[in-house]
């Protein structure tokens, strides 16, 4: 029963995320589950059940617990975790108890509740779980967690190192409120060596640290702690120094990470001991840079721990890297985090918190700039009535505020008091004082009318936020107040409207805009930045972008913009649309054609393309002059770069010739040479008619075409499809004719020795032959069709400038973009996932732009032919070992009296073709 | 066409790669001071100066944008209606000039039609002598005057080589462009020969547009 259940709820959760993805934070369900409760994504929900807890601890001195109601709410079994959230308020009560922590579960004796559970902590937490509902479901929760436990026991193994690392456990250690040993005082922050920013004193350190005290022996600390109203308001008035960086992570779930990966920072900067990195070079620009006023960032003990977070970060993070204001944030953690927290820190900060602040796009600041905007006009509509009249730009402003989340911009002290708000609450916390500071300095903004002075004003307010706010006032306690409370009661008193959802909405609704802004951004410095491509028009250059980030987003997972390349897949995908000669592709077929044309675009050899190669390689493949198009295409076979190609060379060119041609070859497309037969033939019969109703002027508008008139088409395909067989055949054999002996000596002695050799050496297997660039364009100019294959055919067959599908979305693609930017190996999944979901989500609408696009050929008619390509390689290649004359006639032989019957098969086929694909061509049905 | 007035107000903006020097112009500008370590510049900062020019009083305002690449996409927020534009590069740093390269494209194509752009070579000092002879010390620099000066020609640009640190040629920047500017509006597009002390003026084969790169065939 257990394992269907099991498999039931792991349904349900997959379902889950796929239908109730949040359009407006683009979050699934189960992602705003994890976030809300600061615990890694990587859990999903086993097991819940409406609860109500009580709450006890051996180290608990009053029995005020026992005497308010329990909170009632609902609690959730993870992988990991056990989560309660209170119903009514989340702040009442919630906590999320890891696993490892849990010492026992036992079924409390004389409960009167239906179902009861205690859980006791290694701290000494007791926690009862009075489970209600059905009795069968509360038995089914208590055995889900019996298996998680069991499942977690290789885990907890991690818990007494990990535990050594937080201050809270030294603490209660140190006061003989645990059982823990806890000897040494964890590895914490800067400010342990070179003192914390501000005057403990003022600050009252001590007393804050002595609730903190207080508080962990009553609600538990760390991994085991109950959130209660007492910590919301902790954590409000300021945190103690020494523990501000455990409350950092644990409010905003950085420790559960560190928990799980120990080691793994170190392992980070070991694997990539003296590696160099663009990252890593802007990086050691701004180390000197960074909170240089503090004393640690004069010595090098902390420019080195800075330097070691910022590259880590930027090897486990390579889409975001480093973006300046980066430093300064993480220079700020350092001062009250050990190296590991801040690393972990910063993760949850960029991924989470403020995702795509720092990418490479910078999308998130971006667009948090303009949610801000219309938050200003939305509860301060005179303000922004103001600023919009003098055209004052409010993010030169606000901007720095949100990226370097204030530590630029006010004194430290009273940056990280918005910083122990900010973990706990989030980003929100950023609007809500921004919008703050305007309305606090509304009046003297009011009568400003340009940047500067508008600049200067909160420049002046963030100097003075010590002073006090009513320095005038008679009452000594309201004097007391400081500039800097105000803003605080301002920022989450009278905008505590400002909420998640808003902010989300807001964002949702400016999203779109930023993305294209950005893009044509992007767009505009990556064409700016290209190559000199003569053959390629300004605006197909554009469209090529288009359609190369269309794929490259819609078939890979990206690395971001700027850094996208294109791998060999995507590449045959890229071209089958825009190429009409391109059939079936193997991609497995090393010596494919486009494996050929690939590997030579391909100039770092990285087995991927970037852009540029793709539009170089474009460029040269749609070169219209004939000359330089034979030998861009001779280029490709001389892969020593000799100027030479060897016999196996010439297989392969008439080999992929075959192949290349295979549409005209099999009368899909008709050539210059044919549709110029058409005409003639229409021709020839509008004469006809015009002669035999006695009107033979000249005037082109009295011809009418015959509507009952029929080409026949059988005819002028067949005449085709022999023509280029012919000059296939001819082609090889001319090849070779012509081909030169690699050493005139060698062939000689061979002659004299062997007089067997008839006619041409060159044929021989044994003697070394090449063609050259010269006589590779007299073998193909000696061919009409492969004349014009090279002068015209080909390119006019490749449609560089085919708009894109419609049903491409360059939004949503630039939004996948974006979130790939994001991505790390561990989200891939998710990611790809989320893909499918979105492109479920849009129905027909997202289908992939390829799929309908210009396909030639039906899906029956594409395995006949490959069937067909089949015989063209074998009869080729077996040709090195047997005569080729013979040979040669045999395969064209086969190849002819199989393809006659083909054109009769795919008429209705080519038909539509004809119609749709060749404007050129003279309607003659209508 | 609007007559000279008294107390211009022009609005400057400053691009160019990360640490090329751009704030340490502006605060040597602004306040003639100068810092080692300078944080890096979040966003933009945006500054004041006045500056007499002849009988004309120029206020500067000045948008000093973030270097890095990934806040390139911020720049089109700061340089918009900008009447005048510094491109900043490193003598010392060959890759910030092709950075410079791109940015004067960039304004070419997406700013005002009639901007006034000047390329600024900064960090003179590390390629000068230490006796404060004519000399430069060897194999410092990496971008050529030549190389800046061919730039300027192409692009119509004014061409300046600085030191912020030392304050050399800074003034002359601002003053330069602040020649340029009324100018440019008066006398419309004639030529303009216009040697601010023995300074180089590349103006004369201007408004090259940056449209005609990658040309179609």
């Amino acid at each position: 029963m257990a394992f269907f259940d099991a498999l039931r709820e792991k349904a349900v959760t997959t379902l889950n995320q796929v239908l109730d993805k949040n359009r407006n934070s683009g979050l699934t369900k189960h992602q705003q589950f994890c976030y809300s409760h600061h615990i890694p994504e990587t859990e999903t929900i086993l097991s819940e059940s409406a609860a109500e807890i009580g709450i006890k601890s051996d180290y608990s001195t009053d029995a005020y617990n026992d005497n308010l109601p329990f909170p009632q709410g609902r609690i959730y079994l993870t992988q990991s975790f056990l989560i309660f959230r209170d119903a009514f308020d989340r702040k009442n009560c919630s906590f999320s108890v890891h696993l490892s922590t849990i010492k026992k579960v036992e079924r409390p004796p004389g409960s009167d509740y239906g179902f009861a559970l205690m859980v006791s902590t290694y701290s000494k937490l007791h926690l009862t779980l009075y489970l209600v509902g059905i009795r069968s479901d509360s038995e089914r929760f208590a055995q889900q967690l019996k298996i998680a436990l069991k499942k977690n026991l290789v885990h907890v193994g991690k818990l007494q190192p990990f535990i050594q690392t937080c201050y809270s456990e030294y603490l209660l250690a140190k006061n003989k409120v645990s059982t823990e040993k806890v000897e040494h005082a964890p590895q914490g922050g800067l400010g342990l060596v070179f003192k914390f920013p501000g005057d403990p004193k003022e600050s009252r350190d001590k007393t804050k640290m002595k609730l903190w005290f207080d508080l962990f022996r009553v609600d538990g600390r760390n991994l085991s702690l109950v959130r209660t109203p007492l910590f919301y308001k902790l954590v409000r008035v300021g945190l103690p120094n020494r523990l501000r960086g455990e409350i950092w992570e644990l409010c905003c779930g950085s420790m559960y990470l560190r928990l799980d990966y120990q080691g793994e920072y170190n392992k980070i900067l070991e694997d990539h001991k003296d590696q160099k990195s663009f990252a890593i070079e802007e990086i050691e620009k701004d180390l000197n840079r960074s909170l240089p006023e503090y004393a640690a960032y004069q010595s090098s003990q902390g420019i080195e721990r800075l330097r070691r977070v910022l590259t880590a970060y930027s090897w486990k993070n390579p889409d975001v890297g480093y973006c300046q204001a980066m430093n300064i944030v993480v220079a700020a953690m350092l001062i009250y985090m050990s190296e590991e927290q801040a690393f972990w820190c910063l993760n949850v900060l960029c991924d989470r918190i403020v995702p795509g602040y720092y990418s490479k796009t910078m999308y998130g600041t971006l667009l948090d700039q303009k949610v801000f905007e219309s938050l200003v006009q939305k509860t301060m509509p005179m303000l922004w009535e103001h600023i919009t009249k003098n055209d004052i730009q409010l993010s030169v402003v606000s901007l720095p505020w949100f990226l370097s989340l204030y530590l630029s911009s006010m004194p430290l002290v009273f940056a990280f008091r918005i910083l122990d708000v900010f973990f706990l609450q989030g980003p929100k916390t950023l609007f809500q004082v921004a919008l703050a500071v305007l309305k606090l300095n509304g009046e003297a903004l009011l009568n400003t009318e340009d940047d500067g002075t508008f600049i200067s004003i909160i420049k002046q307010y963030f100097l003075t936020l010590h002073e006090s706010a009513h320095p005038n006032s008679p009452n000594p306690k309201f004097r007391s107040i400081t500039r800097f409370q105000e803003l605080l009661v301002t920022a989450f008193r009278e905008f505590s409207v400002i909420d998640e959802e808003m902010i989300n909405n807001t964002r949702a609704k400016h999203r779109d805009t930023i993305y294209q802004n950005i893009s044509s951004f992007v767009k505009r410095t990556e064409l700016r930045n290209l190559p000199r491509t003569t053959n390629i028009s300004q605006e197909t250059l554009s469209l090529l972008y288009d359609r190369f980030y269309s794929v490259v987003e819609s078939l890979s997972v990206t690395k971001g913009s700027g850094t996208s390349v294109m791998d060999y897949k995507v590449f045959v995908e890229f071209m089958s649309e825009i190429c009409d000669w391109i059939t079936d592709v193997n991609v497995d077929d090393e010596r494919h054609f486009l494996r050929r044309l690939f590997n030579h675009w391909d100039t770092e050899k990285q087995g991927a393309l970037t852009f540029t190669d793709l539009l170089v390689g474009l460029n040269s493949l749609v070169d219209p002059d004939l000359m330089t198009s034979m030998s861009n295409f001779f280029e490709l076979y001389d892969t020593k770069g000799d100027g030479k190609i060897d016999r196996e060379g010439i297989l392969q060119i008439s080999e992929d010739l075959l192949y290349i041609t295979s549409p005209w070859k099999d009368g899909v497309l008709f050539d210059g040479i044919t549709k110029a037969n058409i005409e003639n033939v229409i021709a020839d019969e509008v004469y006809k008619k015009q002669v035999e109703s006695g009107n033979t002027s000249p005037d082109q508008s009295e011809i009418q075409l015959p509507s009952d008139f029929q080409v026949d088409r059988d005819k002028l395909e067949q005449q085709q499809v022999e023509r280029y067989l012919q000059a296939a055949a001819t082609f090889i054999q001319r090849a070779f004719e012509y081909a030169q002996p690699e050493e005139e000596e060698l062939l000689i002695k061979e002659l004299a020795i062997d007089n067997s050799i008839s006619h041409n050496a060159a044929l021989n297997p044994n003697t070394p032959v090449y063609l050259n660039l010269p006589t590779f364009r007299m073998v193909v100019l000696a061919d009409e069709t492969y004349e014009l294959l090279f002068g015209s055919t080909l390119r006019e067959a490749t449609h560089l400038e085919r708009p894109l599908d419609t049903k491409f979305d360059p939004i949503r693609n630039l939004r996948d973009m974006f979130d790939g930017l994001l991505a790390d190996g561990r989200k891939v999944a998710t990611k790809v996932r989320l893909r499918m979901d979105s492109r479920a989500a849009n129905g027909g609408g997202g289908a992939p732009p390829n799929s309908s696009n210009a396909s030639i050929k039906s899906g029956a008619k594409r395995e006949e032919e490959e069937e067909d390509q089949d015989d063209d390689d074998l009869g080729v290649i077996s040709i090195d070992d047997n005569d080729k004359d013979l040979l040669l006639a045999t395969e064209a032989q086969v190849v002819v009296k199989e393809s006659t019957e083909k054109p009769r098969i795919s008429r209705m086929e080519s038909e539509k073709i004809i119609g749709k694909s060749d404007q050129n061509l003279i309607e003659f049905e209508t | 066409m609007s007559y000279p007035t008294p107390a211009t107000s022009v609005k400057l903006v400053l691009l160019g790669e990360a640490a090329v020097g751009k704030s340490s112009l502006v605060l040597r500008f602004v306040s003639n001071d100068f810092q080692e370590n300078k944080e890096p510049t979040i966003g933009a900062a945006f500054l004041t100066q006045k500056c007499t020019i002849g009988e004309r009083t120029i206020k500067y305002e000045i948008w000093d944008t973030a270097g890095q690449e990934r806040f390139a996409s911020l720049a089109p927020m700061y340089y918009r209606n900008a009447q005048a534009a510094i491109v900043v590069y490193d003598i010392t740093k060959p890759a910030s000039f092709i950075k410079a390269r791109h940015w004067v494209k960039e304004l070419h194509e997406q700013a005002a039609k009639d901007i006034t752009i000047a390329l600024v070579g900064n960090k003179y000092d590390l390629v000068q002598d230490d006796d404060e002879g004519q000399g430069e010390r060897e194999g410092v620099r990496k971008v050529s005057v030549e190389e800046g000066q061919n730039l300027a020609a192409e692009e119509g640009l004014l061409f300046y080589e600085t030191s912020a640190k030392t304050s050399y040629n800074v003034n002359d920047v601002f003053i330069g462009i602040g020649n340029k500017i009324p100018e440019a509006a008066s006398l419309a597009s004639s030529p303009e020969q216009n040697n601010n002390e023995g300074r180089i003026d590349l103006s004369t084969n201007a408004s090259s547009n940056g449209n005609r790169n990658l040309c179609s065939c």
